[in-house]
């Protein structure tokens, strides 16, 4: 067993060792998390309106109407604002002209020019400003219709202020049955894109990593290793547990970083700690296979960071899998990555448990043995190649 | 003239004859854009879809029908309402046969008009989009008109005005006031469509690995022991370097041009006038190249110039959004656009929409003026290499 941790001990030394993994294992992750979770987590705003023109009672109000209906405002010069809508930075411009303010100040109609971008959020958005609009007229509809019916205005107003207080308003309340609204609301910002980055990066760092095998055969590490008194068989367990730390180590960093720092809820920590191991032992048989194949360093880095990104693409690395149209849901059980994501939403989302999520670490497991053999075959018929 | 000519075919030779470059340069790329193409091209679809809205509104609720009236108003998204039983409304909707359901709670017009704040249940279905959001931001409007009825009704009660005139106060309050209205104008369009900016984005992140090939090349040459002897050939030193900006500037060139051709065909997307497009993959790459003087001038190893390269490509792609569009404003929206990459995606958003070389100006300029000031900053800084 000493041959087999040794080898393993100096493939994670030569992991940890390696300067441009302070980025791309530390650093980058993390910044992905952040990253995502601060664009789409947490539902996000309802909507972005940049609004044009100077200040005014009018600007004043329509921002208050907007900003009580948690739209985010923002104020911009008039060409800035139409390059913010068109390049899809700003759902609606609304361009209040100072002619618009002093009709409002005056009584007068106003017009209101707004112009929506062509992002698929824009026309919810637009009907909001609709709606926000309307409310800025409201009071002077009221105190108009109460003069109208002969009442003295200052009365009137005070009247209205008196009344204001007294009734309750009628409410909306929205329920939301949609099932995957269910399934991903009461999470937190940063959980699902998490959840994701360990899948993404355990995978992607295994593969690129596997180039540390192709050197050790070009250089001849593993040739050396094998006149000592270590066996084919103790060489193959000691890069095929090499990798399985590495992996290991890739996804525990992840999910120890985002819980400290962002606070992300793996709910049952010993159940995804085995979720992650499975997954990692899948990822270090794949590192083993792509290792063995290739014998050229820079095209495995290619391969690897290209196959770490489909996969992760297919099984619910990058968008959750819920959101799948369902042919593509399909082919998502092919990667590990969908097993392992539909796992961890398990544990994380309905709090479950080993059993719950047997028959996934069953499937992973399976996947696992399948690659770690296959890889082992593999780089055991390339030990006899020449390079 | 020649020497420069003989040392970039034979450098572009052995970098065709490496299959690394093909992989990292189309290969990759390609797939990745087959696989987002799949996995994101069904979430963004701009068409809104009619909606069928199931309402419960209790026999003799009068405005509770000026609610649910008021959808059957609304234009786009076209709109059919049903009437149901309250019982059977989340029902339809979790089974997705509508996509909304509204709720009218009995005695809604009398808690109304007592000032009771009566709760109007909508109900978003299963498959529900933007057009449910639409309608929910149509009945909160209604709602605040009734609301409005009603608070002017009781002032009108309070100031003692007859009965027929508290009712007409209640119905014109809402209508009484200064009319705001909204005109819709056309914003002009710089977006890519959804397939179009993976195929843009994905172009321009890999063109930072592309360049590499050629440019960085010079560092590997000078661990080999190769650049010495280039240097003791009778011809200026800096031929060296501009053959290898070369290589990585024709290597760029073809791999961004094939990935624009092939990402088009492959998705039915239209880039716009193939001059103006032309032009953006020249500065691009050109900016890409700059950047990588800077690496090679960094780096002492080419283990050292990867690891640069890679950083530098992941993070310039992923700011420019080839992965996931960004969303930002002001200084940050600033930074973001000084990234060649986004320039690209920016300049290819223009020339899809129309725009041909006269309006590219911006974008151009982006990235032209970042190839200035990263290579007057690859001048600045030390070899770090030159001691080997």
């Amino acid at each position: 067993m000493r041959p087999v941790l040794a080898i393993t001990a100096v493939e994670l030394r030569r992991f940890l060792r390696d300067r441009s993994n302070i980025f791309f294992v530390f650093i980058f992750p993390l910044v992905l998390v952040l990253v995502i979770g601060s664009q789409f987590g947490g539902g996000g705003s309802p909507g972005r309106v940049v609004l044009v023109g100077e200040g005014s009672d009018l600007r004043t109000a329509v921002v208050t109407a907007l900003e009580d209906d948690g739209v985010a405002v923002a104020l911009a010069a008039a060409d800035d604002a139409l390059e913010q809508v068109a390049r899809g930075r700003a759902d609606v411009v609304v361009q209040l002209e100072r002619a618009d303010a002093d009709a409002f100040a005056a009584g007068g109609d106003v017009t209101l020019d707004v112009v929506a971008s062509s992002q698929a959020g824009a026309p919810a958005t637009v009907e909001r400003v609709r709606t926000a609009v309307q409310a800025v007229t409201v009071q002077q509809g009221q105190l108009a219709a109460l003069t109208a019916a002969g009442a003295d205005e200052a009365a009137a107003q005070s009247a209205l202020g008196r009344v204001a207080g007294a009734l309750d308003e009628p409410r909306l309340e929205v329920v939301d049955v949609d099932e995957v609204a269910q399934e991903l609301s009461g999470l937190g910002q940063f959980d699902v894109g998490a959840a994701s980055q360990v899948l993404l990066f355990v995978f992607l760092i295994s593969l690129a990593g596997s180039t540390t095998l192709i050197q050790a055969r070009r250089y001849g590490v593993v040739g050396r290793t094998l006149t000592a008194p270590v066996s084919t068989t103790q060489l193959l367990a000691g890069q095929a547990l090499g990798r399985f730390v590495i992996a290991l180590f890739q996804g525990a960093y992840i999910m120890a970083a985002t819980a400290l720092l962002f606070g992300v809820d793996w709910g049952n920590l010993w159940l995804s700690a085995v979720v992650l191991a499975a997954f990692a032992a899948a990822a270090a048989g794949a590192a083993m296979l792509l290792g063995s194949l290739l014998d050229n360093e820079n095209a495995a880095v290619g391969a690897g960071i290209g196959l770490g990104l489909v996969l992760a693409a297919l099984g619910g690395g990058m968008l959750p899998l819920e959101l799948f149209p369902d042919s593509l849901r399909g082919v998502s059980l092919a990667t590990p990555h969908a097993w392992a994501y539909e796992a961890f939403a398990e544990i994380q989302r309905h709090d479950g448990t080993l059993a719950d999520v047997a028959p996934q670490l069953a499937v992973l497991l399976a996947m696992a043995v399948a690659l770690l053999g296959i890889g082992s075959w593999a780089l055991r018929r390339s030990l006899s190649r020449a390079m | 003239m020649e020497q420069l000519w003989t040392m970039t075919v034979s450098d572009l030779r052995q970098r065709v004859r490496d299959r690394s470059v093909i992989i990292f340069a189309v290969v990759v790329p390609l797939a990745l854009m087959v696989v987002f193409n799949l996995v994101f091209g069904g979430t963004e679809e701009l068409e809104l879809e009619p909606v069928t809205v199931a309402a419960a509104v209790p026999d003799d609720d009068e405005l509770g029908r000026v609610v649910v009236a008021a959808l059957g108003e609304v234009g786009a998204p076209e709109v059919t309402v049903q009437d149901v039983d309250a019982a059977e409304v989340r029902g339809l909707a979790e089974a997705g046969t509508v996509q909304l359901g509204i709720v009218v709670p009995e005695g809604f017009s009398e808690a109304l008009a007592r000032g009771e704040g009566p709760v109007l249940q909508l109900v978003e279905g299963d498959d529900a989009g933007i057009e449910t959001d639409i309608l929910v931001a149509v009945v909160q409007g209604v709602l605040d008109q009734l609301a409005a009825g009603t608070a002017a009704a009781a002032a009108a009660g309070e100031l003692g005005l007859t009965h027929e005139q508290v009712a007409t106060v209640a119905r014109q309050a809402a209508t009484a006031g200064p009319a705001v209205t909204l005109a819709e104008g056309e914003a002009s369009d710089e977006q890519l469509s959804g397939g179009a900016t993976l195929v843009a984005g994905q172009a321009g992140l890999f063109l930072l690995f592309t360049v590499g090939f050629g440019v960085l090349s010079l560092v590997a040459e000078r661990e080999q022991g190769t650049l010495a002897r280039l240097r003791s050939m009778p011809m200026r030193p800096g031929l060296v370097v501009a053959a290898k900006a070369l290589v990585g500037f024709v290597l760029g060139v073809v791999a961004t041009t094939v990935l624009l051709v092939a990402g088009s065909l492959m998705f039915g997307v239209n880039f716009g006038a193939p001059l103006a497009v032309g032009v953006l993959v020249v500065c691009a790459v050109t900016a890409a190249t700059s950047l990588m003087l800077v690496v090679a001038r960094l780096a002492r190893t080419a283990e050292q110039a990867n690891i640069v390269q890679s950083i530098l490509a992941i993070a310039l792609g992923t700011a420019a959004g080839a992965f996931f569009p960004l969303t930002a404003t002001g200084v940050v929206g600033q930074l973001l656009d000084l990234n060649p990459v986004a320039a690209f995606i920016r300049g290819l958003g223009i020339t899809s929409g129309g725009g041909g070389l006269g309006d590219i100006g911006v974008p151009v300029a982006y990235m032209l003026g970042f190839a200035v000031v990263v290579v007057a900053l690859s001048r600045l800084l030390p070899d770090r290499g030159r001691e080997l």
